[in-house]
């Protein structure tokens, strides 16, 4: 240990990052707890408690419809993300090539330009050229935005991967893509899994593109929540939220669960 | 065979990126007669305009200097406890990340109203003395879009004070150095990289943020994500809207490009092993 906790200038470290924390847990904490308060209007803390505006959120139809859309388009997004950015960074870990570190770059440059620039290009283009129809419209925004993900995640892995592993497959006689598929890709697992979930996770809490570009009538669910939020203050609204944030523990609880299970099987 | 590997992913870049972006640009710098900058023009010679654009990079240094100050102890305790809670720590600062921003500024606008949290723990600790209105307020979309990119700072950092050996710091204490200066004098003196690639980075998403201060700060609040939002989707001035996106975009790339300097030059400013 450097620094001793327990001295004047560790508790000052200490308290700013305990003070971090609560920070970035609270608002979070509130979409949670708020709905369960009995006022027709959102308190924090509650006061009262029911369970009735996480009942109508539920029982709500529009925030079911949406959530559907926002998980299609996440689900065909993550996969085609996946299946490309991988292709994308095997050939960029592989060969080297004259303009290699340009074309990595320009492939990671969507995760840090403003999504509401590309938004509005986007939708200039589709109307001018009228190319893709209905969601694929946002599908193919939200690829370009899950690919850099999917490479940030994969490129490391594939980096370090062994290649005499893939090399001593070739020599006993795989073609190129059997050892690719039964060599390569069973290490590279993890990395790829990994892309892919972060890929699904953008595509579903992204809500400029989808501001712009989703289907006239079918909104995805952070488009639904934003104009709700922007008329009013419903309860069910922060209700809907709540189980968009209950979930989304549950499923990053369950990922690291398994994980660890799995370094612990190994 | 590499080539056959890039196609689908240069392919879909340059249709649905390159060719969109490069056409925004077009459209901003085009009229009905050929090559124009009267878009650009309006923009640069309209005060109103400029008090946005200045609003923002304001909002970006802001957010900014938040994330520095909450994010260098976070990082700097996680990456140097021994305790085994430190890792599920670090997993708990990713979790605000994968929460939708729309959620988030949500859980703000509750605590920010007139008779929320923040208003009453203000008046209980006497720093008031009538509620406030946070809500609808540039403050207000300081403070949650700061709570928005924190986890980027923390997880950058984390990666850098990790990287740093932490001998360099017992070092400098056995031949008499205060852990203060210990830390000043070393630890964030080889830090110093990454701390500006965080805060570059931090910079740039917050100028480019548009669900927070389009929810907290309503038409109050108007920064250039929220301006481009009006012109493009309500006032339907796609011109002179991608023209302002043209301008976000120029400062953004601008940025981008220093942190991808910094990102290289990076292996120089780390300590010899």
């Amino acid at each position: 240990m450097t620094i001793a906790w327990r001295s004047p200038l560790g508790a000052v470290l200490l308290l700013l990052c305990a003070l971090s924390f609560a920070y970035l847990l609270l608002p979070i904490l509130v979409v949670v707890v708020a709905p369960f308060g009995a006022t027709g209007y959102l308190a924090f803390p509650p006061q009262g408690w029911t369970l009735k505006w996480y009942a109508a959120a539920v029982s709500d139809t529009r925030y079911l419809a949406a959530l559907l859309v926002s998980l299609r388009i996440a689900l065909a997004s993550a996969l085609i993300a996946c299946v490309i950015g991988i292709a994308a960074a095997y050939a960029l870990t592989r060969y080297d090539f004259l303009g290699r570190r340009l074309l990595e770059a320009i492939f990671l440059s969507p995760l840090i330009l403003p999504t509401l620039v590309l938004a509005v290009g986007l939708t200039l283009f589709f109307t001018r050229t009228g190319l893709l129809q209905g969601s694929w419209r946002l599908i193919a925004a939200h690829v370009i935005i899950c690919i850099p993900y999917v490479l940030r995640v994969s490129l490391p892995v594939l980096r370090r991967f062994d290649r005499s592993l893939e090399e001593a497959a070739r020599n006993l006689g795989a073609s190129p893509f059997a050892a690719f598929f039964l060599v390569v890709l069973p290490v590279v697992r993890p990395g790829i899994v990994a892309g892919t979930v972060l890929a699904f996770i953008t595509s579903f809490d992204e809500v400029v593109l989808a501001l712009f570009l989703a289907e006239p009538g079918a909104p995805t669910l952070p488009v639904t929540i934003y104009s709700a939020v922007q008329l009013g203050f419903e309860p069910s609204v922060a209700a809907i939220s709540g189980l968009l944030v209950l979930a989304t523990f549950m499923v990053m609880l369950l990922y690291h669960l398994l994980s660890a299970f799995r370094r612990q099987r190994d | 065979m590499p080539i056959l590997l890039f196609a689908p992913c240069v392919l879909v870049y340059a249709i649905f990126f390159i060719w969109p972006q490069a056409s925004l640009l077009a459209i901003s710098a085009s009229s009905k007669s050929g090559l124009s900058f009267d878009q650009y023009a309006r923009f640069f010679g309209d005060g109103y305009y400029w008090e946005i654009l200045g609003r923002t990079l304001g909002m970006g240094i802001a957010v900014t200097a938040i994330t520095l100050v909450l994010g260098l102890p976070t990082a700097y305790v996680l990456a140097r406890s021994q305790s085994r809670w430190a890792s599920l720590l670090l997993l708990l600062t990713t979790f605000p990340l994968l929460v939708s921003a729309v959620v988030r500024s949500f859980g703000w606008m509750v605590l920010f109203f007139r008779d929320g949290l923040v208003s009453r723990v203000l008046l209980m600790l006497g720093l008031i003395d009538r509620p406030v209105q946070t809500m609808y307020t540039m403050t207000g979309v300081i403070i949650a879009l700061a709570q928005v990119l924190l986890p980027l700072m923390v997880l950058t950092l984390h990666g850098v004070f990790k990287s740093i050996d932490r001998d360099l710091e017992y070092a400098a204490m056995s031949l008499g150095a205060r852990p203060a200066v210990a830390l000043g004098l070393v630890t964030l003196r080889l830090a110093r990289g990454g701390i500006v690639a965080g805060s570059l980075l931090v910079f740039s998403l917050a100028i480019s943020a548009f669900a927070t201060p389009s929810l907290v700060g309503g038409a109050r609040a108007n920064v250039m994500a929220t301006a481009i939002y009006e012109q493009t989707v309500e006032l339907l001035d796609w011109p002179f809207g991608a023209a302002l996106a043209a301008i976000l975009l120029v400062v953004v790339l601008g940025l981008s490009l220093a942190y991808g300097a910094l990102i290289e030059g990076r292996g120089e400013l780390e300590a010899p092993r």
